[in-house]
């Protein structure tokens, strides 16, 4: 694959123009050795390591380096939640129940303050039993930055109180609005992407593991081995997974924190979805064992780990990345899936997946939508990383 | 205007009579006076039914519409549609209609209805006069035969009641004496008083006692050729008779069109559907004093519909009255569309004692926990670390009352101090007596630590039914971090949640609080003590009672054993100061020990009913038993004026 490419010999000119060709023969020698002379610019090309190659076919997909450009700023958020979220997500304010977005504003009659939001004048409904929220225009609580807030703790370890964005000392901030709690829609996005985003990497990582593992171990054997993972591959994908999903979600003991909940159905997730993976890794380990350099490595004494490892799974790579990012958003989905049907997570914990089961009902879409606002986000992340599988795998083979 | 409550008779015979019910009611109104419903006049003349008169019982169950309040006197016709969710539904129509031999008015006195009057003896002896003429709704005669039928062809055969007669006609194991007296009289006797017999009768799914001797003769192995029958029932799909019998005869779910009822309306629909249609009952027994004969309204349509789309096809107007699969949370957004589909929502009250309660299991399988629910100033603890009036003000926007798991202000037996005992939110108060029960010991989240060492971490079991209840336990476990104390909710479904309690699995459970939140003195206070083995609180005592010690334990906490008590002596007595001072005494007990840990009452249940309706009230008790729903507020007087 590296160095430079084989070339034909030396030719002479051709006989130009309309000329009969007739039956011609070169008198030249051929010359075995020859080769053009390369650009720098070639030469930088065909030298080039390959993750150089990869990345500078991977830039050219314009969507893939957006959506890489938005997982990382997705990633940021999942990271720092804490300090980037104005709330705790579980901050309740009984005064602010189904209190609809705020407009944030720039001039306050017609001097500029920087962003800020009005208070509000807050009317219960007898009539309809609707809170109403009006804007008071006469007092704008400016937003403050790096401010103290809401207490937290860091990653679950540091207390701290510092938030790069807060509400004003005596306002309230809720740029995404409420739920019927009062609790803020935007904290608690940010919050869950942190669950929601994770679950996906965290199982992706955990059954791509086990994938390449068995379905290495089984292709490469063969015979028994092949045979009783091909078995125990067909149980686990007999099984219906949603009664499955139930089952396991329901021996999660109620008293586990709501992140080791969230581990456990991450494990769970993996433990279920590496069999896909496990099928592709044994079947092109298959065909790829009987090549000639596969043959030549085991010839010069090389360990199947090493073969497998350094000869054979290259050899796809393209293949497993795709099929890793192609199957986040799935992880992703299913997160939502499960939480949205109440066998996920559970409220205290919040995910994308748990705030929409707030959204499910007819009141929501009827009268508060802004609490379908978590839909979003999860449209974008899963775009993001079909976009980013794809630019990936054009870009893993970098010579097509 | 005179109305008894029943039960309240004691020692001297009284009679009931159906003139109870009437207020300044000229005598039955003769033949002349009746008019024909204009939706069977056509089969009246064709012949193929008797003329109105001859319909009606002699003396039929006459009501004064316009005497009674918000109500007036209205014009047959039109059909009432109805949403549903299941097509076993059909059984709320049979809810809905409530004609039961003696039934509940909406003020809960217990009246007769298609009997025209009851003769109580000591609560021993119930002598039951039928209307002289009334008829199935095939035409057939109604007599002291259907009686006698049930008692003895039903009751009395093996195969079809393999158990003997149901629980409501035991007392003490035995089963009461029966008599025919005449065509029209029967009289049920037991050795001691049976207070359960008549609220059993008036219940929304209620005892039958009667049932259409003429057209399940021919269901019955006594009266029909066996070899006859077998064919039918392998033609049926059943395995043999009884199995036909039964499944044809379920008046209560009234899914049979064939079989004759007394229902204001009869089922035509045949099978499941999607729409099931029910027609008026040509023979039904009550009339207004305009010489309607009642129901007003000719056909009711039930609509088949997911659940959770009944709200929505509501809005959109497919509903004429509609309260069931409704929740207080709809409320803002039917009210949204009132205008557009021509229907007003109103808010009646729910009538149970509570319609959120948390109840500790006090036959936890936990040794650590049940020593701690079995300490009343552990619950009383609980009770008080809870703001109510927040839950109140979030959830139902101030509309229900915070309230202990007492009686409704609805009740005779309602007291302002049961209400409110150990209701106040006051969480030094409640930190206190954990602190002088010893539990001082906390961890470094200032959680309080169980005798095991454990944080006190209370796992909250819900049937996964309702948002209202998460909300609350959302809003509580707050409440509780004051005390030291974590809440978890674990949800589930129904059949997993009632299993987890009675093995005791469940720590704790979030439900309503007692079915009937408005009882009267004759009605038996079994929820205040533990009876049954479905009360989430002490579900092993309470089998224990209700098996008579095969399954379950012995309550061992004095004051529950002294409910029981009380309890018994209610039963064992008639006289009704007697009974009003043990109901009394009950109640007192009962929330001052906080067995249940009440948290809202009397929450707002929305009602949609249409512009075109008249007749509904506008505030009401909306209550399964007693209440029937719809039931006691005489959907069969309910017209169109259109």
């Amino acid at each position: 694959m590296n160095g430079a490419p084989m070339t034909q010999g030396s030719q002479p000119p051709l006989p130009a123009g309309d000329e009969d060709l007739g039956h011609w023969v070169s008198n030249e020698p051929f010359d075995a050795t020859y080769q053009p002379a390369l650009s720098p610019a070639q030469q930088r090309y065909y030298s080039a390591p390959q993750w150089k190659l990869i990345w500078w076919k991977f830039r050219r997909h314009r969507l893939a380096v957006v959506s890489a450009g938005l997982l990382a700023v997705l990633y940021f958020i999942v990271i720092f939640a804490e300090m980037l979220a104005p709330y705790a997500p579980d901050s309740r304010n009984s005064q602010y129940i189904y209190a609809p977005p705020q407009r944030i504003h720039l001039f306050h009659e017609g001097e500029f303050l920087g962003p800020f939001v009005y208070g509000d004048h807050r009317k219960l409904d007898m009539e309809v039993l609707r809170r109403i929220y009006t804007e008071n225009t006469a007092k704008p609580h400016p937003v403050r930055f790096f401010c103290q807030g809401d207490k937290y703790r860091f990653w679950g370890m540091v207390e701290a109180r510092f938030h790069v964005i807060c509400p004003a000392k005596d306002g309230v901030f809720y740029p995404l609005g409420t739920d019927r709690l009062g609790r803020d829609q935007l904290s608690r996005i940010l919050y869950g992407a942190r669950v929601s985003l994770t679950v996906g990497l965290v199982g992706i990582v955990l059954s791509m593991t086990l994938g390449i593992l068995i379905g290495g171990a089984a292709g490469y054997y063969g015979g028994w081995a092949d045979l009783i993972t091909q078995r125990i591959i067909e149980l686990l994908r007999s099984f219906p997974e949603l009664p499955l999903w139930m089952a396991l979600s329901a021996a999660l003991p109620a008293t586990w924190s709501p992140v080791t909940t969230f581990f456990g159905i991450t494990i769970i997730f993996a433990l279920l979805d590496w069999t896909g993976l496990a099928r592709a890794v044994r079947s092109k380990l298959l065909s790829l064992r009987e090549e000639d350099f596969a043959m030549a490595a085991s010839l010069m004494g090389g360990r199947p780990h090493r073969i497998i490892y350094r000869h054979l799974v290259p050899n796809f790579m393209s293949h497993l990345i795709a099929s890793a990012t192609l199957s986040i958003p799935s992880m992703i989905l299913g997160e939502t899936a499960l939480s949205f049907l109440g066998l996920g997570l559970r409220p205290p914990a919040v995910s994308w997946g748990v705030l929409l089961v707030e959204a499910q009902n007819l009141n929501v879409v009827a009268l508060y939508p802004w609490l379908m606002l978590p839909v979003v986000p999860v449209v974008l992340a899963v775009l993001a990383f079909n976009f980013l599988g794809d630019g990936l795998r054009d870009a893993a083979d970098p010579y097509h | 205007m005179m109305l008894f409550r029943l039960p309240m008779i004691s020692g001297a015979l009284r009679a009931l009579s159906a003139g109870a019910l009437l207020l300044c009611v000229a005598l039955p109104a003769a033949a002349g006076e009746m008019q024909e419903t204009p939706s069977l006049a056509l089969e009246v003349t064709a012949g193929k039914l008797p003329p109105v008169a001859e319909r009606i019982p002699g003396d039929p169950l006459i009501t004064d519409v316009d005497a009674l309040k918000g109500r007036h006197t209205g014009k047959p016709g039109g059909t009432l549609r109805m949403l549903m969710a299941r097509s076993r539904d059909t059984r709320q129509m049979n809810v809905y209609g409530y004609a039961r031999l003696v039934g509940y008015d909406e003020h809960l006195n217990l009246v007769p209805d298609i009997l025209k009057s009851v003769d109580v003896d000591g609560e021993r002896v119930f002598t039951l006069h039928l209307r002289a003429g009334h008829r199935w709704s095939d035409g057939a005669p109604f007599t002291a035969e259907d009686f006698r039928w049930y008692w003895e062809d039903y009751v009395g055969n093996k195969d079809l009641s393999p158990y003997g007669p149901p629980r409501d006609l035991m007392v003490d194991g035995e089963g009461p004496t029966f008599e025919v007296l005449d065509d029209l009289t029967v009289r049920y006797s037991w050795k001691k008083p049976n207070p359960f017999f008549l609220p059993a009768l008036a219940g929304p799914a209620p005892l039958y006692i009667y049932q259409p001797a003429h057209y399940l003769r021919h269901f019955h192995a006594a009266y029909t050729d066996p070899s006859q029958l077998a064919a039918m029932a392998s033609a049926a799909g059943k395995r043999n008779w009884a199995q036909l019998y039964n499944s044809i005869d379920k008046a209560e779910y009234q899914d049979n069109p064939d079989l004759p009822t007394l229902q204001p309306w009869i089922l035509r629909t045949r099978g499941t559907s999607d729409r099931f249609l029910f027609t008026r009952n040509p023979y039904f027994h009550r009339i207004d004093t305009a010489g309607h004969q009642l129901p007003y309204i000719d056909k009711v349509v039930f609509t088949v519909s997911g659940p959770s789309l009944i709200a929505a096809r509501t809005a959109t107007g497919e509903a004429d009255l509609q309260g069931r699969y409704l929740s207080f949370g709809d409320y803002t957004f039917l009210k949204q569309k009132e205008k557009s589909s021509g229907y007003d929502v109103r808010l009646w009250r729910d009538g149970r004692s509570a319609e959120l309660a948390l109840l500790p299991n006090l036959n936890t399988a936990y040794p650590e926990w049940e020593e701690l629910f079995r300490d009343v100033r552990f619950r009383r603890a609980l009770s008080m670390g809870i703001d109510r009036e927040e839950i109140n003000q979030v959830i139902y926007f101030g509309l229900g009352i915070p309230s202990a798991d007492a009686v409704l202000p609805e009740s005779p037996l309602f007291d302002e101090k049961d209400q409110q005992a150990w209701t106040q939110f006051d969480p030094d108060a409640a930190n206190a007596l954990l602190d002088e029960m010893g539990l001082t010991k906390r961890d470094g989240d200032g959680i309080r630590l169980l005798s095991t060492g454990e944080p006190m971490q209370i796992v909250v079991d819900t049937a996964g039914e309702a948002q209202d209840q998460t909300d609350a336990l959302e809003l509580i476990a707050h409440d509780w971090l004051q005390l030291g104390i974590k809440l978890f909710i674990k949800p589930s479904q129904r059949e997993i949640f009632n299993g987890r309690i009675e093995s005791g699995e469940a720590i704790m459970s979030i439900w309503s609080g007692h079915e009937n939140g408005v009882p009267s003195v004759g009605n038996p206070p079994w929820e205040f003590a533990p009876t049954t083995a479905d009360q989430y609180q002490w579900p092993q005592w309470g089998q224990y009672f209700a098996t008579r010690g095969v399954a379950g334990f012995p309550p061992d906490l004095p004051e529950a054993q002294k409910l029981l008590d009380l309890y018994q002596q209610w039963i064992g007595t008639a006289d009704h100061d007697q009974r009003r001072q043990l109901w009394s005494q009950m109640i007192s007990l009962y929330t001052d020990q906080v067995f249940t840990i009440g948290l809202i009452s009397g929450a707002p249940q929305p009602i949609v009913v249409s512009r075109k309706l008249r007749n509904v009230p506008e505030e009401a008790l909306w209550n399964w038993d007693p209440g029937a729903h719809f039931g006691i507020h005489r959907l069969d007087l309910v017209w169109f004026a259109q």
